[in-house]
């Protein structure tokens, strides 16, 4: 078997997946009611006005809560797998996993203690 | 050959050190101690120099008094210091002219005016130290740290206490060695890796036998490219046209001890590389660009005292002079007979001694009276008979005079280029010209100096010699003399080991037995 | 089937001195949140003590060579010589910055700790002997060191330091991943053992997996070429260097260099040696690497002309620095002589350790008498501070490679091995260069004694803190000595020998 056939169901998947989008939006529109004003036709962009100047100011906080947001998300793509394994691999993967959550928590500590966490 | 104890050889290389160590501790206030320390370190140095020539055997061809150590045995490179004929004198001039030029420092107006007199004196020996070491290092990675450690005092010397333009001519002087050297240093790495060992006696023994060959098969195949690498280095230092430019503007930058040891010792540095190290390491290419080599001498004899007789600056012409000088040197070393070479060894010392007192007295007369245009002399004999006298002395011999020292050496060298079979007549015969052009230009600037009438007011209250003054002149004078008419005392140390270089090099011109496996063919 | 390791086979001793400062780092980054403002003093001791035990322990397990984490981490002499150099680094450096900080208001314990962690990167990336952990201690080495270019913060050309070498830094990163994926690909493996041994036979077989692995190779010179600041991927250097706080500029100047080195030389020489178009001949990547150290001797050289500020001069400089020991990297390419040009670079590195070191100590003394560090302000110093401007001189002696000093050693061990490789013309362009740079070198020692000074030097501001006055001290005894007896390194290093481990 070749690589390539290896990732076959994948690409099934990726054929499914893109043609079910299209034939939903096919019938949504065949089949439901369509009374388009300005509004309705515009990009949504979670409630923002989509068009505007793009350097508006945000607080800064907001990049702090998003870099330790990616921090702790990234955690859970590394504890995922694990997870799915762990019972296969024993002592050494608990170890393993153990230092990995030490460092994180490490530095959960210091973010703590030097107020990353709080917003005042 | 080894011994163990210390080698009067590595006692007289590191005494300077022990000075400038001892320097080191003394106050900077303490400007009379600081210079007899200075001073009692280098007639130490130049007495115990003078034991090492008692000591030393001139029939003997090979090293003497060696020692080695070892500092990097697993790239081949020791430390190995030992005296034959070519070095020894050497060593002896080096030390002299040291204690010349540290006590003709004692009343130095630019010292007083710029200050730091113990930084002036630290230089001075850790030049000395350096230029010893020059002469009597035997491996190849060695010298070339002392050759590039000369550099740093001296750029020192010369851009902290030289002229209005020092920082300039220091900066010159420093790349223009600098950039010949570098490129020694790539050849001398080429030499040691090939050789596996950085000893020149072995490297020499080694072409000798024929264990290490570098292919010469036409003006730039492998050797020649070594020899140049060497020879460019050699060149800029001795200096040879064209590569005399730094020489003016550091000679006449220079403070004047700074100008004495440049002129009588540094030089011969890149002459005595020659000897040392192109003709045994590279005798193919050596025979093959004598010609070429022997040209650019002769043109710099003739350019040096055609320049020098057109100059009205005391130093620039003493410096061209130089240039004039040192050609004779090359082309003596490059005649490739061992009259020529032994021509070249003494004219090397004669030189030291003649320009050396040139310098002195020129620093002299700039310290009395801030010049050193010749116009503002004139008639000083009148007003400093005493210098007068040594100064036609020292200016005789310097051009030659029969009965002093200068003749011997430029004779020899003539009757070494006449007998040689690499060079032409030629050359002999435009060499013997740069003798007439140079008793034209030492005259011209005697006579400009000390002659005529004493007419400039300024020159009528010249300050009588120093003590000091007159204690540098005497050793000059006496030895101009004494080398004037009996040379052999100078001479016969250098024979053996001539005459057998000479059969290393050239070896179907020579009497010399030993022949047929010093031959080694293409 | 998933083999499981065990505590045995990982065998985290042969690791002990790289993990230790790594762990202790974690650790420190608590401690120093409990210590007081004013008794930051507390924390350097504990990153030097760290540090002082990382070093004795390495000396310790010198001879003993070893593998870690299934062969990813291999202690052996090289490593072993690598660490020294780089724990030394960091020691020094620690000591340089502690004054410096306090001076200008950024004493801030994490400074300590990003320095142990870029520390331990520089120590992994030198024993990585795996693609992955060679990324991984990458990483480790270049992310603390954005933080600390930017850790004058409120300075904007501090902050725009970070920025610009967090940005080209991510850059190389992603060339380095990507070579190392390209690699992957063409053997199977990111082991360099492995590699090393598929790799003769890929380019033999001159399919276009060779191709994918002769791409994946440059992909990962090009990667490391940012770290050491080669010619052509060193534009962020001048600017990064300049906006610095000072001991950062020093500390990374020669920390990212020993790292991207230590990496460079451990894949080519064990991973690629044996990438050679016919046996017996040099290996490819010869003539690339031989290239870029003659552009980055050049450009490197010739730019540092023309800089009035020391900072950028000696950012200049350790372009140039890095083409030099590219010279040395590039010479191990050729059969027989990996060691001796490895043993060669690894002495120039150790070299320009103490002068770069000792350079910037008197930098940041001279910044904080005159005012800044541009040629003007050396001008007089002679003068003004004798003992400063002599051990300066004894510095840019060095960097010109005068004898008697380190930086000579360093030039003719690595200049041979250059001509031992045939490499002649790259030698001729090294010498050459070497007397441009001369110029420039020539030019500080002018300003501070042939130049006498205008004005200032009355003022005789308090000369130079005790932290700095030790580390010029310490960096001129090791250049001196180094220039002296070199013996004293080479006994270490005749020791290494990279290709011995290629047997996988």
């Amino acid at each position: 078997m070749s690589p390539l056939q290896e990732f076959a169901p994948i690409a099934v998947l990726l054929i499914i997946a893109v043609l079910v989008a299209i034939i939903i939006s096919i019938i949504s529109r065949l089949f439901g009611p369509y009374k388009p004003t300005s509004r309705k036709v515009s990009p949504y962009e979670s409630g923002m006005k989509p068009i505007g100047s793009a350097s508006r100011r945000y607080s800064i906080r907001f990049y702090l809560v998003a870099v330790l947001f990616i921090l702790f998300d990234i955690e859970v793509v590394f504890f995922l797998p694990w997870a799915v394994v762990f019972r296969d691999m024993g002592l050494y993967a608990l170890a393993a996993m153990g230092v990995f959550t030490l460092v994180l928590t490490i530095g959960l500590i210091y973010e703590w203690k030097v107020g990353a966490l709080e917003w005042e | 050959m080894e011994n163990t104890g210390l080698s009067l050889v590595t006692v007289v290389l590191f005494l300077p050190l022990v000075g400038f160590s001892i320097l080191l501790f003394i106050p900077d206030a303490q400007s009379r101690n600081i210079k007899y320390t200075a001073l009692g370190t280098s007639l130490v140095t130049f007495a115990l120099s003078l034991v090492m020539w008692a000591n030393f055997d001139a029939a003997n061809p090979a090293l003497q008094m060696v020692q080695r150590w070892e500092w990097l045995p697993q790239y081949g490179i020791g430390y190995y210091v030992g005296i034959d004929g070519l070095n020894m004198i050497m060593v002896v001039l080096t030390t002299f002219i040291m204690s010349i030029g540290i006590l003709s420092s004692f009343n130095a107006h630019v010292i007083q005016e710029r200050g730091r007199e113990k930084l002036y004196y630290l230089f001075m020996l850790l030049l000395q130290w350096a230029m010893i070491g020059v002469f009597v290092v035997q491996d190849l990675i060695i010298f070339y740290i002392f050759w590039e450690v000369t550099l740093v005092p001296m750029y020192f010397l010369v851009g902290i206490w030289g002229g209005e333009k020092r920082v300039y001519a220091a900066v010159k002087f420093f790349l223009y060695t600098m950039a010949g050297s570098i490129l020694m240093l790539l050849a001398l790495l080429y030499v040691g890796t090939q050789a596996g060992t950085f000893a020149v006696p072995e490297i020499i023994a080694g072409i000798q036998a024929g264990t290490i060959s570098f292919p010469l098969d036409g003006l730039f195949s492998t050797q020649s490219i070594l020899f140049l690498g060497f020879f460019i280095a050699f060149a800029i230092k001795v200096p040879i046209w064209p590569l005399h430019s730094w020489l003016p503007d550091a000679h006449v930058q220079a403070p004047t001890a700074g100008s004495v040891i440049l002129a009588g010792v540094l030089l011969k540095m890149g002459s005595y590389g020659m000897i040392r190290f192109l003709l045994p390491m590279f005798p193919e290419a050596s025979v093959a660009w004598a010609p070429i080599i022997a040209l650019l001498a002769v043109i710099g004899i003739i350019y040096g005292a055609w320049v020098s007789f057109a100059q009205t600056d005391m130093k620039k012409l003493v410096a061209y002079s130089s240039v004039s000088h040192m050609g004779f040197i090359v082309l003596g070393i490059f005649a490739m007979t061992s009259i020529g070479i032994q021509g070249s060894i003494i004219q090397m010392v004669n030189h030291g001694i003649s320009t050396g007192g040139l310098f002195l007295i020129v620093g002299m007369l700039y310290e009395r009276r801030h010049t050193k245009d010749l116009a503002a002399f004139g008639g000083i004999w009148k007003a400093m008979p005493l210098l007068g006298a040594i100064s036609l002395v020292v200016v005789l011999s310097s051009m030659g005079m029969p009965g002093l020292n200068g003749f011997i050496g430029e004779f020899t060298i003539l009757l070494g280029s006449m007998g040689s079979t690499v060079l032409g007549i030629g050359f002999t015969v435009v060499a013997a010209l740069g003798i007439i052009l140079a008793a034209i230009y030492m005259l011209n600037f005697f006579q400009r100096i000390f002659m005529g009438e004493l007419d400039k007011e300024e020159n009528k209250n010249l300050p009588k010699l120093e003590w000091n003054e007159i204690a540098v002149l005497v050793p000059i004078v006496v030895l101009a003399i004494w080398i004037g008419l009996q040379p052999a005392p100078f001479m016969n140390p250098s024979d053996a080991t001539v005459e057998s270089l000479v059969a290393q090099v050239v070896p179907d011109t020579t009497t010399v037995a030993q022949l047929p496996e010093a031959g080694q063919g293409e | 089937m998933l083999q499981l390791p065990s505590l045995e086979t990982l065998n985290m001793g042969a690791a002990l001195p790289a993990i230790s400062i790594a762990a202790w780092a974690c650790i420190l980054l608590l401690i120093d949140l409990w210590i007081p403002k004013d008794r930051k003093i507390l924390t350097v001791y504990l990153a030097a003590g760290n540090l002082v035990f990382a070093f004795i322990a390495n000396l310790l397990v010198f001879n003993q060579s070893g593998d870690s984490f299934m062969g990813m981490y291999v202690a052996d002499q090289f490593s072993g010589v690598m660490n020294l150099i780089i724990i030394g680094t960091a020691l020094l450096s620690i000591v340089l910055s502690f004054d410096y900080l306090k001076r200008v208001g950024i004493e801030r314990g994490e400074y300590y700790v990003l320095v142990l962690f870029v520390t331990a990167g520089a120590m992994f990336m030198a024993a990585a002997n795996d693609l992955i952990l060679i990324f991984v201690a990458l990483e480790l080495l270049s992310i603390p060191l954005y933080v600390l270019s930017a850790f004058r913060a409120p300075d904007i050309r501090s902050e725009e330091a970070g920025m610009k070498y967090f940005l080209l830094g991510a850059f190389a990163s992603a060339f380095l991943v990507f070579g190392g994926a390209m690699v992957y690909g063409a053997t199977g493996t990111t082991n360099l053992n492995e590699i090393a041994a598929s790799a003769g036979m890929i380019i033999a077989s001159n399919s276009s997996t060779s191709l994918f692995l002769l791409l994946g190779a440059a992909l990962l010179l090009v990667g490391l070429g940012f770290k050491v600041a080669a010619v052509p991927f060193h534009e962020w250097t001048p600017d990064v260097y300049e906006g610095a706080p000072t001991p950062v500029t020093a500390f990374m100047s020669v920390a990212a260099k020993l790292g991207g080195f230590g990496s460079l030389l451990r894949i080519l020489v064990v991973g690629m040696s044996a990438v050679t178009m016919t046996a017996g001949e040099p290996a490819v990547w010869q003539n690339v690497v031989a290239i870029l150290a003659g552009l980055t001797m050049i450009v490197g050289n010739i730019v540092a002309l023309s800089q009035a500020n020391i900072k950028r001069m000696l950012a200049y400089s350790s372009i140039a620095n890095a083409g030099y020991i590219l010279m040395a990297v590039a010479a191990a390419g050729s059969p027989g002589l990996a060691n001796e040009a490895t043993r060669g670079a690894l002495v120039y590195m150790l070299a320009y350790m103490f002068t770069n070191m000792g350079a910037f100590a008197v930098v940041i003394a001279v910044e904080r008498a005159n005012g800044g560090a541009d040629l003007e302000h050396f001008v007089g110093l002679g003068k003004a501070r004798p003992m400063l401007a002599i051990m300066m001189v004894v510095f840019m002696m060095s960097l010109t490679g005068i004898p008697l000093t380190g930086g000579f050693i360093g030039k003719a061990l690595v200049f041979a091995t250059t001509l031992n490789a045939g490499l002649v013309w790259l030698a001729i362009i090294g010498v050459l260069t070497s007397v441009v740079s001369a110029y420039y070198y020539v030019r500080v020692i002018v300003n501070m004694f042939l130049r006498d000074a205008e004005a200032s030097t009355e003022e005789a501001t308090p000369g130079y803190s005790t932290g700095v006055q030790w580390v010029a001290a310490v960096a001129l005894g090791g250049t001196v000595l180094l220039g002296v007896l070199p013996t004293l390194i080479t006994v270490l290093t005749d020791r290494v020998s990279l290709v011995a481990s290629i047997t996988p």
